[in-house]
């Protein structure tokens, strides 16, 4: 590995002016589990890494309120697929949690990295679209929100600068009886990264939200209203119908070796079938 | 190129031994257990966090070492494979691994006993796919994975009643 | 826990792998050592222009960076079947990874800086990697003409050809056929991903070397440095410390005189560690295109088999062209087939040199022989395991004319294999079942000797070349070793791999070393028996000849004395030890096709039953039953571990493993993020491993040699499975989820 500085923070404010120095020489290091690999590989050669783990304000947790569900940047996945409230109220986020990585890996990766990074198949993403999270970041000017439909640019790009740091990810707790799910699709049954990702929601209003990655530049939402997705009783042909629609913005890249962009685009169909039937159930569920 | 490197002093409790040793930043756990520490049961192979030939248990969950730096476990507390058995005594899972054959070329194993050593400290009576999606993380070519299973389901059954 | 032979004690050096104690060639401690990294380029085929390691030797810590001026010239080549390989690239890479040169350096970080800062110009060139582009005519040479004077083949691509065939010529015409089945399949390049990176460290030793590797024939490795370097064989001693795995990965020479030659230069040692990543580059099964025509009665028996293998090789032989001529030659399989003709080709590639690797050669013929004589059955309308029993060998067939007949009950193990799968129960709906057989010629050739020491304790060392890679050599010699001396299990010790100690062993490959080393084993327990006996004879004043000595027991008339007490009595005050030579040969045969005639054959029967997601493409394995005809299973257990791996290592390359290469020829999925083998999650819901004890092997006690033969015949019988649950037939492996999306999306 390519030698770097390390700087190990112990204030927000360091932390900060850190990066407001260093700008796009600096890299922000929570768990690791991406970046060490690029640090490895040469794909990320930052002059300085600056590690966020001693920072009070990002101290990993999951803290609630009436409606309101905040989880530090810092958390990780272990942590967030186990939480009681995060399995009960936001169980496509505790499904996709569960999925990253092996056992090693989840209990090193952060939530915070798994958005940050900004893979398209990041599964965390999907389900803090259809959650309707908001991103609470800190920056030179103070801190900001941005709501997750605003965060992801492109591939390894959102919508933070490079001096600012994400703090954590507000869950507004449904007022309303929901069912969620997440589905992803993989070349083998252990770990390994998604060809496709997919989360959905239904409400007890009727409203279905589709989130799905993997198959462009960036996750995407897309809320249906009319109910028929989420009529349990409207008939295939009808819901095969919307989800044409919901799945037209999807473009999966040429030339990826995971899967070829016409399974993508057939596997997005069959999970958003799937994952729709899935949350109906859950929505039914008492 | 080597004034170029940042070192900067750790304090890591190793198998219940506090060390203090200086590394350099850019090491990470596995290199700095292996190289500086002579811990050289932790295995090097796909050091991309794939494999698990390297896990530790760091602060009570399991890492792979390859995709820790060292100086991230400054004040940590890790138990390596070399902590695992006292006096020359096998602990309870290290015996069934021998008794039920979960060992071939060995060179996995290490990293497969941690896993399985800190999944029945964190569930000590399993399911079979607690245990499939526990060990999931260490990767064994030999394909030992049946008896592997069947050793740490056995060693939760020795334990539990 | 029974210790005795037949029984299943705990692995001989279990111990040290549970604990971390075993020492691999990357853990053992050199404070000393400098530390070699390789330059590589960034494409598979260039020519050099010019290497410039000014900057690397100014990195703080670096020794030097050992380029080809450093060599001799020539430049020393090597390799097992061909001299071909140099020691670092001359004037032209030919695979991704190729080392150029290598840096020494004091410190890790030092060596990667430098190779990072070696200035290799080069100019890219066009690179085969595909059999079609290897092929076409005005192809770019992987080796040019003269390393083959006189080789009208030299101004190809094609290394060898490999003709095999019995029955006249006629038989094969189509009209000899009630049906043909004529299809061509597909097997990728996959690679063996032991978990332990080769590793190789050297150090002057006197007027000599010491060479430590990860190798599994020790004394191959001996003879070619011997050779290189011009040293007698005495002077170079090759340390193999039990390979982390290796799977023939690691049987022959790879950078080991290039490591050797930096530690002579450097005066002190040097170890090369790989990365993952840098031994996909080093090793992989060959590629193969497979077209198989088969002629059928319409009763299922057959008329005839006609095989085209062309299996795409890497740049240097290797042992490839061995594994070609050696897999493809039972390409028919298991059965009676009047007419046979096999044409296997090995054919050089700008790609990673293809070697050993279990199965050697057979998984890729089997794989389309097998799934022709399903296709076949599916035409005739007879159930598979029917057609196939029809056409299997009885023991004493001479199933390969001039080859050792068959040498097992293999009817036993299909039936068993039937049975425990439930063929012909009702199924599931989306669910299929798929059977299919494999076979594998054993060693053709052998020489392994050994040496057992009875202490005067009665304790036991024995020394063997075998090397323990995980199939548990150690632990099946020990026992055998334990059985005949009377010794407990813990009181024998096996040397191995130190070629200055322990006596010469050919290799340890094609599910040898039970059989020959064991039999070595064996013998030299008979000669320590021999030797009590006479010690007997005289200790109790009776002929030698009313003496019996077997399986750990002195025999003296009606008396039954355990072997310590004639030992200890026997040697005297003086102590000392008795000493047994073994040695065990299977002798060339220069007339046969492969040099010699199989030592046994490995059968194995491998049942399927899945279940299809026709959405996704997905395949869940239900229950994989595999039977394997073992003769005598001196450890049972280790039987079924063997078994087992061997099969999840065939769903590896049936469901998932596969390179992806670039135009470039660069491997687009190094390491192991891209390149997916088994978890524990990827396993049948049900592995079922059993096996056939007939004891009708030439091994100690009936043993046959085993642990590749369940890896054979698994892409065929899931690929049967999946057929049986939908109708699609694919004949490309690996049966990825994608695949069987497409051909149920394309199907008629």
């Amino acid at each position: 590995m390519r030698a770097f500085s390390y700087e190990r923070p112990e204030t927000l404010a360091d932390a900060l002016a850190l990066l407001a120095a260093n700008g796009r020489d600096a890299r922000p290091l929570v768990g690791g589990t991406d970046l060490i690999i690029r640090l490895r590989d040469g794909t990320a050669r930052p002059r300085i890494v600056v590690d966020l783990k001693r920072i009070p304000e990002l101290r990993p947790g999951i803290e609630t309120t009436t409606d309101l569900l905040t989880i530090g940047a810092t958390t990780a996945m272990t942590d967030i697929a186990a939480h009681a409230l995060v399995r009960q109220r936001f169980l496509a986020l505790a499904e996709a949690a569960a999925v990253v990585g092996s056992v090693q890996i989840r209990n090193r990766a952060s939530l915070g990295g798994n958005i940050c990074n900004a893979s398209p198949a990041a599964d965390t993403a999907t389900p803090l679209l259809i959650y309707e999270a908001v991103v609470i970041v800190a920056g030179p000017g103070g801190t900001r929100r941005i709501p997750i439909r605003d965060f992801f640019i492109r591939s390894g790009e959102t919508a933070l600068r490079p001096e600012d740091l994400a703090l954590s990810i507000e869950l507004p707790i449904p007022g309303h009886r929901t069912g969620s799910v997440h589905l992803r699709r993989t070349r083998r049954r252990g770990h390994d990264l998604a060809s496709v990702t997919m989360s959905c929601l239904v409400d007890d209003r009727g409203i279905t939200r589709l989130a799905f990655g993997s198959v462009g530049p960036r996750p995407i939402l897309v809320e249906e209203t009319t109910g028929v997705l989420a009529d349990p009783g409207a008939t295939d042909g009808a819901k095969a119908a919307l989800l044409e629609t919901i799945f037209s913005s999807a473009t999966p890249s040429q030339g990826s070796m995971r899967a070829s962009p016409e399974y993508r685009l057939a596997m997005l169909r069959v999970l958003g079938r799937r994952a729709v039937a899935i949350a109906i159930d859950r929505l039914a569920q008492p | 190129m080597n004034d170029d490197v940042q070192r900067l002093p750790i304090s890591v409790t190793v198998n219940g031994d506090e060390r203090v040793l200086e590394v350099a930043v850019h090491h990470t756990l596995l290199d700095v257990l292996r190289d500086d520490l002579a811990l050289t049961g932790s295995k090097e192979c796909c050091l991309v966090g794939e494999c698990g030939a390297c896990t530790v248990i760091l602060d009570g969950r399991t890492v792979d070492a390859c995709l820790v730096l060292a100086v991230e476990a400054d004040g940590t507390s890790l138990t390596t494979i070399e902590g695992l058995a006292s006096e020359g005594r096998l602990s309870p899972l290290q015996a069934a691994f021998l008794d039920h054959g979960g060992v071939q070329c060995g060179f996995c194993i290490p990293g497969q006993v941690v896993s399985a050593h800190a999944l029945l400290q964190d569930n000590p009576h399993p399911t079979r796919a607690d245990v499939d999606e526990g060990i999931a993380g260490n990767l064994c070519r030999c394909g030992c994975y049946e008896q592997i299973t069947e050793a740490i389901l056995r060693t939760a059954e020795a334990s539990g009643r | 826990m029974n210790d005795r032979v037949g029984g299943s004690p705990r692995r001989v050096g279990g111990y040290g792998r549970v604990t971390g104690e075993q020492e691999y060639v990357a853990d053992i401690a050199a404070p000393d050592a400098l530390h070699v990294k390789l330059v590589t380029l960034d494409c598979a085929r260039a020519r050099i222009v010019s290497i410039d390691t000014t900057d690397a030797e100014r990195i703080p810590g670096v020794k030097f960076v050992m380029t080809p001026a450093y060599l001799p010239t020539p430049i020393p080549r090597f390799g097992p079947q061909f001299e071909d390989r140099p020691i670092l690239a001359v004037g032209e890479t030919r695979y991704h990874g190729e080392p150029v040169a290598a840096v020494a350096a004091e410190t890790k970080d030092a060596a990667e800086s430098a190779a990072r800062l070696v200035k290799v110009e080069y100019e890219a060139l066009p690179a085969v990697v595909t059999l079609a582009a290897a092929l076409v005519d005005g192809a770019p040479l992987v080796q040019g003409p003269e390393v083959r004077p006189g080789d009208p083949l030299s101004t190809t691509n094609v290394l060898r050809e490999h003709r095999v065939g019995w029955g006249e010529p006629e038989a094969l015409e189509a009209d000899k056929a009630d049906l043909v089945i004529e299809n061509v399949y597909d097997f990728p390049m996959v690679t063996q991903f032991a978990i332990e990176p080769h590793a190789f460290m050297a150090a002057p030793d006197g007027d000599g070397i010491v060479v430590w590797s990860t190798i599994q024939h020790p004394n191959w490795l001996q003879r070619v440095l011997s050779r290189i370097l011009g040293l007698p064989l005495s002077k170079v001693r090759v340390l193999s410390p039990d390979p982390g795995g290796a799977f023939g990965g690691k049987q022959h020479a790879k950078y080991e005189p290039l490591v050797a030659m930096m530690a002579l230069r450097a005066g002190r040692p040097v170890r090369l560690v790989l990365t993952l990543e840098e031994t996909f580059q080093a090793v992989r099964r060959a590629a193969a295109t497979i077209r198989v025509r088969t002629g059928f009665h319409s009763d299922g028996t057959f008329v005839f088999q006609d095989i085209a293998a062309d299996y795409l090789i890497g740049a240097y032989a290797d042992i490839a062209d061995r594994v070609v001529g050696k897999g493809s030659y039972p390409g028919c399989g298991s059965y009676r087939v009047p007419a046979a003709r096999i044409l296997a080709r090995s054919v050089l590639s700008h790609t990673t040199p293809s070697t050993a690797f279990r199965g050697f050669g057979a998984p890729q013929v089997n794989w389309a022989v097998e799934s022709n004589i399903d296709a076949g059955a599916v035409a005739l309308g007879i159930d598979p395991l029917e057609l196939r029993l029809r056409n299997l060998a009885r023991r004493g067939d001479p199933f390969i004319p001039f080859d050792t007949p068959a040498d097992g009950d293999w009817e036993q193990a299909a039936r068993r294999a039937a049975e425990l799968i439930g063929w012909g129960t009702p199924l599931m709906p989306g669910r299929g079942r798929g059977i299919a057989f494999g076979i594998k010629s054993g060693p053709t050739t052998g020489l392994s000797y050994s040496t057992v020491r009875l202490l005067a304790d009665g304790s036991v060392v024995v020394y063997a070349g075998t090397s323990d890679m995980g199939q548990g050599a150690r632990t099946v010699l020990a026992q055998i070793a334990a059985d005949e001396l009377g010794a407990p299990l813990e009181w024998v010790t096996v040397v191995m791999g130190d070629t200055a100690v322990v006596p010469y062993d050919q290799q340890t490959s094609a599910s040898r070393s039970t059989v020959l080393m064991g039999n070595s084993v064996l013998h030299a327990c008979r000669e320590i028996q021999a030797r009590l006996q006479s010690m007997a004879a005289r200790l109790y004043g009776v002929e030698e000849s009313t003496i019996v000595v077997e399986r750990g027991i002195v025999r003296v008339a009606d008396l039954e004395v355990p072997i310590p007490d004639v030992l200890v009595r026997g040697l005297g005050r003086l102590g000392g030890e008795l000493i047994g030579i073994g040695e065990m040969r299977k002798e060339a045969d220069p007339e046969h096709p492969l040099g010699g005639s199989a030592a046994f054959f490995e059968f194995n029967c491998t049942a399927i039953e899945a279940e299809v997601d026709r959405e996704t493409g997905d395949i869940a394995v239900i229950r994989h039953v595999t039977v394997s005809d073992v003769g005598k299973a001196l450890n049972p257990l280790q039987v079924r571990m063997q078994d087992d791996g061997a099969a999840i290592m065939g769903l590896g390359h049936t469901l998932m493993e596969h390179y992806i290469y670039d135009d470039a020829g660069r491997i687009r999925n190094l390491g192991a993020i891209d390149y997916r083998i088994p978890t524990s999650m990827d396993l049948p819901l049900e592995l079922v491993s059993d096996m056939i004890e007939n004891e009708d092997g030439p091994g100690p006690y009936g043993s046959k040699g085993m642990s590749e033969g369940a890896l054979i015949p698994v892409a065929a019988a899931v690929a049967a499975a999946v057929r049986d649950a939908t109708g699609v037939v694919i004949r490309d492996l690996p049966l990825t989820p994608e695949r069987v999306w497409a051909a149920l999306r394309d199907r008629p």
